[in-house]
């Protein structure tokens, strides 16, 4: 039976010159060689030693200082672009809704809906943004490459003053993450995780019938797979999802402007540019043509139908619409609900919103202002801390190159001690 | 080069790009602090402006009926005539309070007078007074919070070297000393 330890590759003797190590991870392939003499050197100049390496740890320890620069620069890059906005919101001190002057501003409040909310799409919870990222298959056999998923609505943001109106296009979210998942080995089915099978956004305001339709709507769980690709082989992905909720806390750094002067809504209303269109005495003509032949009908109302009522869609039409008699009508609005409607979603023009601009970068972070700052701290210490790792890891990477535990002419054309 | 030298190249690179960003990241935080001061120092005045023009419709309106109160009416109109755009900011500061002053004891003597506050057009100066001297109060705290931000900014490292290359100096505070704008003496004291 063959000795163990002669099976061992024994350490070679390859030079007298002595040299010191930081000891990184697994040291067991590590060899000093040992002066024959037994004499401790005096000095690194006057002797060294060459370290003979296995090369799988040579390896390992490369890989390992080669990662740790590049992810301490990872971490200094986010640092300081974190800390970007950490000055940004800690240098602009919060407004009162009711007081507030256009421009930039900072306001700190609670969400409220606006007119309609999102449906999260892991949870299937109501919310204004959400970003559902499902990560690839521990199974190397699966095809799929994760899923990510990220969607805002408008909301209305309440202080102790009043209400704002924010349009979050083209902002920057800082949400928490409200579901982690990962499949397990028995593929059982993961706790919490409802994936959405309606659509994607849904009326704030439940009435009563719709919120008992709501109740007594009885879902098949073998239908609801969700959108393609998320409901088979649940146990084999994992599933993340951050949000923002009714109810949370929110600070938001944005540009504050009339309503009137927001480009959206000119751009969207319905109408307008067919009456731009009109006045083009070419375009007109085409227009009469096609109405005149029957491809282009002659109001919404013929168009679409109900659809073109105003309100339909949500369930609050402002006219009755004509319905089959054996389908379940929709009670009108009263009165109070159509003021209250109105109120939602009738914006005064001269009332400021909340939106995003290219000087004025609209951010919308989950917490207090002091949370948000402190979080923003300690993104910004870690990427000091990334600088530091960079530095040591360089420093090693050059150690193992100079000593020669791997070969610094392959990986630096030339460079070497 | 050799590589200990690559090294502490790319170490002091580093240091010298944090070093960097930190001063081009404080000197725009600075003047953009500067900005919004000048900013909410604006929108203070604004609302200052808004409430010397809506004096005159109030006095206006209520002298009729005030034969009594004349005294309280003229220091109304005294400090609004002393309202300066142009004066130093403690100075307006003062005037501010002063006029706040003088508002609440007009309202205060307008609650005696039951046929004068029925008046909507009465109700409704005094209410569009009171949401501007509301407004007033709120960004005052608000250009006060910007300048206590800039201040501290500046007297903090790295600003504070920063502040002497760009002349960099302590803003004021849109305040007045307490000495300066007390409220007129209530108490029942003999004098």
């Amino acid at each position: 039976m063959p000795d163990a330890t002669s099976a061992a590759p024994r350490p070679r003797k390859l030079g007298h010159r002595t040299g010191y190590i930081l000891l990184l991870g697994d040291t067991r392939g590590l060899c000093r060689l040992s002066d024959p003499s037994g004499r401790r050197p005096r000095s690194r100049a006057r002797s060294r030693t060459i370290w003979e390496v296995d090369p799988t740890i040579s390896l390992g320890m490369t890989l390992l200082a080669g990662g740790g620069v590049i992810v301490g620069l990872g971490l200094l890059a986010r640092g300081l672009l974190t800390n970007r906005s950490t000055i940004r919101v800690g240098d602009t001190s919060t407004s009162t809704i009711s007081s507030m002057a256009a421009g930039e501003v900072r306001v700190s409040g609670i969400i409220e809906p606006a007119e309609l909310t999102l449906v999260s799409l892991l949870q299937s919870v109501a919310c204004v943004y959400y970003r559902a990222t499902v990560g690839r298959s521990d199974d190397t056999s699966a095809i799929d490459t994760g899923i990510e998923e990220e969607r805002s609505i408008g909301f209305q943001v309440r202080d102790a003053t009043g209400r704002i109106r924010v349009f979050p296009r083209g902002a920057r979210f800082d949400a928490p993450i409200r579901f982690s998942e990962h499949g397990g080995v028995l593929r059982a089915g993961i706790t919490g995780l409802t994936i959405r099978t309606g659509p994607a956004t849904r009326t704030a305001e439940l009435d009563r019938e719709a919120a008992i339709a709501e109740l007594l709507h009885v879902r098949d769980p073998r239908a609801e797979d969700g959108p393609v690709g998320l409901g088979d082989d649940q146990s084999r992905r994992s599933y993340r999802e951050a949000r923002l909720e009714i109810g949370d806390a929110v600070t938001i750094v944005g540009r504050a402007i009339p309503y009137s002067d927001l480009n959206d809504p000119v751009a969207s209303d319905y109408g307008s540019e067919i009456d731009l269109l009109e006045s083009d005495p070419e375009v007109a003509a085409d227009l009469a043509e096609a109405r005149a032949s029957g491809t282009l009908a002659g109001d919404p109302a013929t168009a679409w139908g109900n659809a073109a009522i105003p309100g339909f869609g949500i369930g609050r039409p402002a006219s009755t619409p004509e319905i089959d008699p054996d389908a379940s009508r929709l009670p009108l609005a009263t009165d109070a609900q159509a003021a209250r409607a109105a109120q939602t979603f009738m914006i005064d023009p001269e009332a400021l919103v909340l939106v995003s601009s290219a000087e004025a970068p609209l951010l919308i972070a989950y917490g207090t202002p002091g949370v948000v700052m402190a979080r923003s701290e300690s993104s910004y210490a870690m990427g000091l801390f990334g600088a530091v790792l960079a530095i040591t890891s360089a420093m090693a990477l050059a150690f193992m190159i100079n000593e020669g535990f791997i070969d610094g002419t392959s990986l630096f054309g030339g460079i070497g001690p | 080069m050799t590589l200990p030298q690559l090294v502490a190249l790319f170490a002091v690179a580093l240091v010298l790009l944090i070093a960097g960003f930190t001063a081009l990241t404080s000197y725009n935080a600075v003047v953009a602090l500067r900005q919004r001061i000048d900013k909410a120092w604006a929108n203070v005045d604004v609302a200052l402006k808004q409430r010397h023009d809506q004096l005159p419709n109030l006095v206006a309106a209520v002298r009729g009926a005030m034969t009594f109160e004349q005294d309280v009416l003229s220091e109304v109109t005294r400090v609004r005539a002393a309202y300066a755009p142009t004066a130093p900011i403690h100075d307006q500061a003062v005037i501010s309070d002063l006029t706040s002053s003088a508002i609440r004891s007009l309202f205060a003597v307008v609650e005696n007078y039951p046929d004068l506050k029925s008046l909507a057009n009465v109700a409704d100066l005094q209410n569009e007074i009171e949401r501007l001297e509301n407004m007033i109060a709120d960004r005052r705290e608000l250009h006060n919070d910007q300048v206590y931000r800039y201040n501290t900014r500046i007297g903090q490292v790295p600003g504070v070297l920063l502040a002497p290359v760009f002349g960099w100096r302590m803003r004021e505070f849109f305040a007045a000393e307490p000495a300066e704008s007390a409220d007129p003496d209530t108490s029942l004291r003999p004098t």
